[in-house]
């Protein structure tokens, strides 16, 4: 097994060991379960775009535990479309109501 | 998820409700004898045989089963969520899906919290709700005989005891057995895990023979030592779904034998070809 991965240039299981365990005791440390990101990613998604044209595709949530505190950073790129036209078209009937 | 109440089958297929799975428990006294690894492993094992299999991580506050098999990235919540109210059983359970055609669920535990987190009832409140959708209930004991070992005791209805080809596993495997007794979850059967046929033939390891005769209990199946089981672990990716290694050879056969199939022990016993070879090279 070993011998073919070599050849084929796959990573070896020592280093898969060891990003599994970087990525999940940034989540033990912090005490936030990785599948939890998941769904606070899901939920951000959901509030920003109702307002703006985002990224969905390339929204990243992560923790970071280099500082003396540990904090969630959150990455959303927007897209070059007008904002105010998704804002419009996105926006709650209420709010089309009041225009 | 969806609004489905946690009492539905997982699957949406109709449960017989007469059917009741089974709790079996894997414990050991000593701690690193191959608990998880066996738990994930006869996890997998019954799955590829189409069985309904939930694995419980028992270890509140060391959990270690998800990543063993894999399912790290995916735990939103755990069993003393589900005890304190805070999700639905079926929210707590992720789905190993490359166990086909039969289903695999983990129900990790708590990280950040201790032993205490759940009592003895509890756990057997969790079972028997499990109980109602699958057809087997691994649960993974911490070692120790404390309260953690306790909580992972009060649901079985099997105890499988893993032990090491070694003096002080032995020794603590005999201390529980008779926990097991006495809290009449027994007889319990034993794995003996990480056995090496070369070392034993040479008499500087235990054999089957010495064990069964020093504890004088059943053997359900002996794993040898066997280089797959770390770069599975690193990969999250139990052995058993490797069918050819020896020591999922051995799972396969453990598996066969709790359905109730007559497999003979020996076979494992004896040395395979590339160790008979290593052995012939090996000086000490």
């Amino acid at each position: 097994m070993e011998f073919f991965r070599r050849i084929f240039g796959g990573s070896s299981s020592a280093q898969t060991a060891k990003q599994r365990l970087r990525f999940v005791l940034i989540h033990d440390r912090a005490e936030i379960p990785p599948g939890m990101l998941e769904l606070i990613k899901d939920d951000i998604i959901a509030v920003i775009s109702r307002r703006i044209n985002i990224d969905r595709d390339n929204v990243a949530v992560n923790i970071d535990t280099a500082g003396p505190e540990s904090k969630l950073l959150v990455d959303i790129p927007i897209l070059s479309d007008n904002v105010q036209e998704a804002g419009r078209q996105r926006g709650t009937p209420q709010r089309r109501a009041a225009k | 998820m969806d609004s489905t109440p946690h009492t539905a089958p997982l699957d949406g297929t109709p449960r017989n409700s007469s059917a009741r799975g089974v709790v079996i428990t894997i414990t050991s006294g000593k701690g690193g004898v191959g608990k998880t690894t066996t738990t994930a492993n006869l996890g997998v094992a019954l799955g590829l045989k189409g069985k309904k299999v939930a694995v419980l991580d028992g270890d509140i506050g060391l959990r270690n089963l998800d990543i063993v098999m894999g399912l790290e990235n995916r735990i939103v919540y755990d069993i003393v969520d589900f005890v304190e109210g805070r999700c639905r059983l079926r929210q707590a359970l992720i789905r190993d899906k490359r166990a086909v055609p039969g289903e695999l669920y983990l129900l990790p535990t708590a990280q950040t919290r201790d032993k205490t987190a759940i009592n003895p009832k509890q756990m057997v409140d969790v079972c028997n709700e499990l109980r109602e959708e699958f057809d087997f209930i691994l649960v993974d004991s911490p070692a120790g005989i404390e309260q953690g070992f306790q909580n992972a005791l009060a649901p079985a209805d099997q105890v499988l005891v893993v032990t090491n080809p070694e003096v002080s596993s032995v020794r603590d495997a005999d201390r529980v057995i008779g926990l097991v007794e006495s809290s009449e979850k027994g007889p319990a059967r034993l794995i003996i895990n990480r056995t090496v046929a070369a070392r034993v033939k040479r008499q500087e390891m235990l054999s089957i023979e010495d064990i069964t005769e020093i504890l004088s209990t059943e053997i359900i199946g002996v794993v040898p030592e066997d280089e797959a089981i770390l770069s599975s672990s690193n990969r999250g990716t139990p052995v058993a779904y490797n069918g050819t290694s020896p020591a999922a050879r051995a799972y396969q056969d453990i598996v066969r034998r709790l359905l109730g199939e007559v497999v003979p022990l020996d076979s494992e016993n004896k040395e395979s070809f590339l160790e008979s070879l290593r052995s012939l090279f090996r000086r000490n």
